[in-house]
């Protein structure tokens, strides 16, 4: 990272026909190719490299082959719509809504706006002292910054992708309630003496006045967010998805049953403790996940590590040291640890 | 020539904060300016600017870019000398 990349050619904003009337064309093409990617992929496999059909090379590349395609090009359409909803959004805005709100129907909307506004982790200290200086409650805040890194579009894009729509909706579903729950119970708590003292002394300056965007300026978030999350996730994804299509073509069925089955109780709270210390993206994981679990993992221990993974990272954590005391740090990930077992259960029993 | 000018980038020093002090610090390179670049990490100054999404910019004291990175262009009409 140094020396100085040649600067980016600025995006020119155009609002002429032809630009929306060739991202139309594109959009169409992109989802022909997508509703042909099975025959593609098993063309790739059998015609092209004439592989024995079943063979376990065969399968792992016809895996391969089709998984690549498929969650690049569902990843970069969700991620382009989520920035530009995003644009609607601010932590300025949330905040706004957000001060002075009662418990509980405060919490349920500071979720919600955790999903819908931009964060990034190393934000965090900042927007919790902009949000309670600013008489937002400490339990909506926490609300807030769970949901933010706990509920994201890249793996609600794998899992819908990889196990369908009714998974990806109960893990929307379920990082909500948690993002909820555990706010409520931190704000119940009363632990405002364990938020470091200088922070309730902070006088936050006013800001930035928020103009209107056009839709044109939207567009170009959406194509910026593209630009930083498929970038950086996009090569995550795809080794992900080969160490998927090695174990779905050359690891037995029902190996893994034995010590990730759903059968094993300790399966889950093991799966959650391994998340903390790790710090990646749902991206490189879930793709494995989904292998491992054609062979016998369940699911609701296999989403327990994923959720674990991304919303009790240690990082932040010693971010959040800076204005939250060890005890407050310790509830918090006592809550959200427990919130996120209730869950791996939840989905072991049902599913 | 004008009066001290300054152009602060704020951020706790993640990836996306280094990118913006690296626009910020092309553009003024580049254009050869005669203005300070500080690259500012202290929690008190992003909230004395009420930053709450990092990385930010502010020029002359005043709060410019907030949560995202800067497009070089972005920077020089910020700056006045597009």
């Amino acid at each position: 990272m140094t020396g100085l990349a040649p600067a980016v050619p600025d995006t020119v904003i155009e609002s002429g026909r032809f630009r929306w009337l060739a991202a139309a064309g594109a959009v169409v093409a992109l989802a022909l190719v997508y509703s042909q990617l099975q025959h593609i992929a098993s063309f790739v496999t059998y015609d092209l490299l004439r592989l024995e059909t079943g063979s376990r090379l065969a399968l792992a590349i016809e895996f391969f082959v089709y998984e690549v395609p498929k969650v690049l090009l569902l990843l970069t359409g969700v991620v382009f719509a989520v920035g530009v909803l995003r644009s609607f959004f601010s932590p300025a805005r949330a905040r706004h809504l957000l001060a002075g709100r009662r418990e509980f129907s405060g919490n349920m909307l500071a979720a919600v706006f955790g999903i819908a506004t931009p964060f990034c982790s190393c934000s965090a200290v900042p927007l919790f002292i902009g949000f309670v200086t600013a008489g937002v409650p400490l339990g909506v805040t926490f609300s807030f910054l769970i949901s933010a890194p706990m509920v994201n579009e890249v793996a609600l894009v794998l899992l819908f992708g990889l196990f369908g729509w009714k998974v990806a909706a109960l893990y929307l579903g379920t990082g909500l309630a948690i993002a909820i729950a555990a706010g409520w119970v931190i704000g119940r708590l009363r632990l405002e003496a364990h938020v470091e003292p200088w922070v309730w002394k902070i006088q936050s300056g006013e800001g930035m006045p928020e103009g209107a965007k056009s839709w044109a300026e939207r567009v170009v978030e959406g194509r910026a967010s593209v630009r930083e999350i498929v970038g950086k996730v996009w090569l995550y994804v795809v080794i992900g998805i080969a160490v998927g299509a090695g174990i779905h073509g050359y690891v037995p069925t029902g190996l893994l049953a034995s010590f990730m089955g759903r059968d094993v109780w300790w399966a889950v709270p093991v799966a959650v403790l391994l998340g903390v210390p790790m710090y990646s993206n749902a991206a490189g994981i879930l793709p494995i996940v989904q292998a491992l679990l054609g062979k016998g993992a369940a699911l609701g221990t296999a989403l327990a590590f994923m959720m674990s993974v991304i919303a009790l990272s240690l990082p932040e954590m010693i971010i959040l040291r800076k204005v939250l005391r060890p005890r407050l740090i310790a509830t918090f990930v006592l809550v959200v640890a427990t919130g996120i077992l209730i869950v791996g259960y939840l989905f072991n029993a049902v599913l | 020539m004008s009066a001290h000018r300054k152009i602060e980038v704020l951020g706790p020093g993640c990836s996306r904060c280094k990118e913006a002090l690296r626009v910020v610090q092309h553009v003024v390179d580049q254009g050869r300016l005669d203005i300070e670049v500080i690259k500012d990490e202290s929690i008190e100054r992003m909230m004395a600017l009420g930053l709450m999404a990092t990385p930010g910019v502010a020029i002359d004291g005043k709060l410019v870019v907030s949560g995202r990175i800067p497009k070089a262009e972005e920077v020089r009409t910020l700056l006045g000398i597009a």
